[in-house]
């Protein structure tokens, strides 16, 4: 019990995304989109001019606001910063890598299925064995 | 007596393998289940990509780039629920549910196209080799009380698109399949890491 996640529920917790722009266009325009009194919003179009720091901040924010339910990430844009992805390990907000136009979806270098490739692997078949 | 006992152990250590099996199965459904809906969103987003696209080719690049989004105050009009779902003793996941406006001011319509549109995922669900809907189901939710002021919100909605241009929604349609695909996939990867977590619980216990 004492080691229990705790989950954060919301009503209306909000979809953001660290994406190309092609990807952030057609998902603001599904309404995903948020613009709040500070004028911040709950995406990053990521660029060739993009720099590293600034989508390790954007992703930084994004998993710690409390009004923040799943974060999308390009793929190709999770690699730049994959250190940080793959040690982040809340329950919410979801973190999920997507494809995008130039870069399919590689399920070996999905954070998730990383995490969980340890099961499939020789060396946990063969300690169970021992 | 000594016959009974042994029986009696034989029968508990059968039901433990059982779970274990259980848990395992659970955990490849996941991952199965997981991959299957990655990979209709990557097809999915590539026909939105393509349309997207298209639409640029037959309005101009200068009406359809991220130079024409307004930072104006604007909630977000598609949402998500967050809910805790138990998952076993000691153990909860996140549930993730959609809550978006309507498409329609009709409400009867509304409705109507909600249902479809559950349906049709729903039926994608049924594809999938891992047959528990109840768990795994990207629900729809709709708030009723956005509902009243519909018209009000349907020009907020346009706010968005003002923003690109005249540009119907006729001609760019949104990507609410990859939303709801999205909602899924996040239930599914819940579901996937609180299986692994048990399977791993259940090598540990072996080990020992």
């Amino acid at each position: 019990m004492a080691n229990r996640v705790q989950i954060r529920t919301s009503s209306s917790a909000l979809i953001a995304m660290i994406a190309d722009e092609d990807t952030i266009t057609g998902f603001l325009l599904a309404g995903v989109g948020n613009v709040d009194l500070r004028r911040k919003t709950n995406y990053l179009i990521v660029d060739s001019k993009t720099t590293v720091k600034q989508i390790e901040d954007a992703f930084k924010e994004f998993t710690t606001r409390e009004d923040i339910g799943i974060v999308l990430i390009s793929q190709y844009v999770a690699n730049m910063i994959r250190f940080l992805v793959d040690s982040y390990n809340k329950p919410i907000p979801a973190i999920l890598e997507i494809p995008s136009k130039d870069h399919p979806y590689d399920p070996a270098h999905d954070s998730v299925l990383s995490r969980v490739k340890y099961l499939f692997s020789t060396e946990s078949v063969a300690s169970g064995r021992r | 007596m000594e016959r009974q006992e042994s029986s009696e152990n034989g029968r508990e250590s059968n039901e433990g393998i059982s779970v274990k099996e259980e848990n395992i199965l659970n955990f490849l459904d996941s991952v199965d289940g997981y991959l299957i809906l990655m990979d209709s969103l990557s097809s999915t987003l590539r026909q939105g990509w393509l349309e997207l696209a298209s639409a640029r080719h037959s309005m101009g690049a200068s009406r359809i780039n991220s130079t024409l989004f307004d930072h104006k105050l604007h909630p977000a009009s598609t949402t998500l629920q967050v809910n805790e779902q138990s998952a076993g003793p000691d153990r909860e996941l996140p549930h993730f549910t959609l809550c978006k406006w309507a498409s329609s001011n009709n409400p009867e319509k509304y409705f109507e196209e909600a249902k479809f549109g559950e349906d049709e995922l729903l039926k994608k669900s049924n594809s999938l080799r891992h047959r528990d809907i109840s768990h795994n189901s990207g629900n729809v939710c709709f708030p009723t009380f956005r509902f009243d002021c519909l018209g009000k919100m349907t020009r907020d909605q346009g706010f968005d698109l003002e923003a690109l241009g005249s540009i119907s929604m006729r001609v760019l349609k949104p990507v609410t399949n990859p939303l709801e695909m999205v909602v899924e996939i996040s239930n599914m990867r819940a579901s996937l890491l609180c299986a692994y977590d048990q399977v791993q619980k259940d090598m540990e216990t072996a080990t020992k």
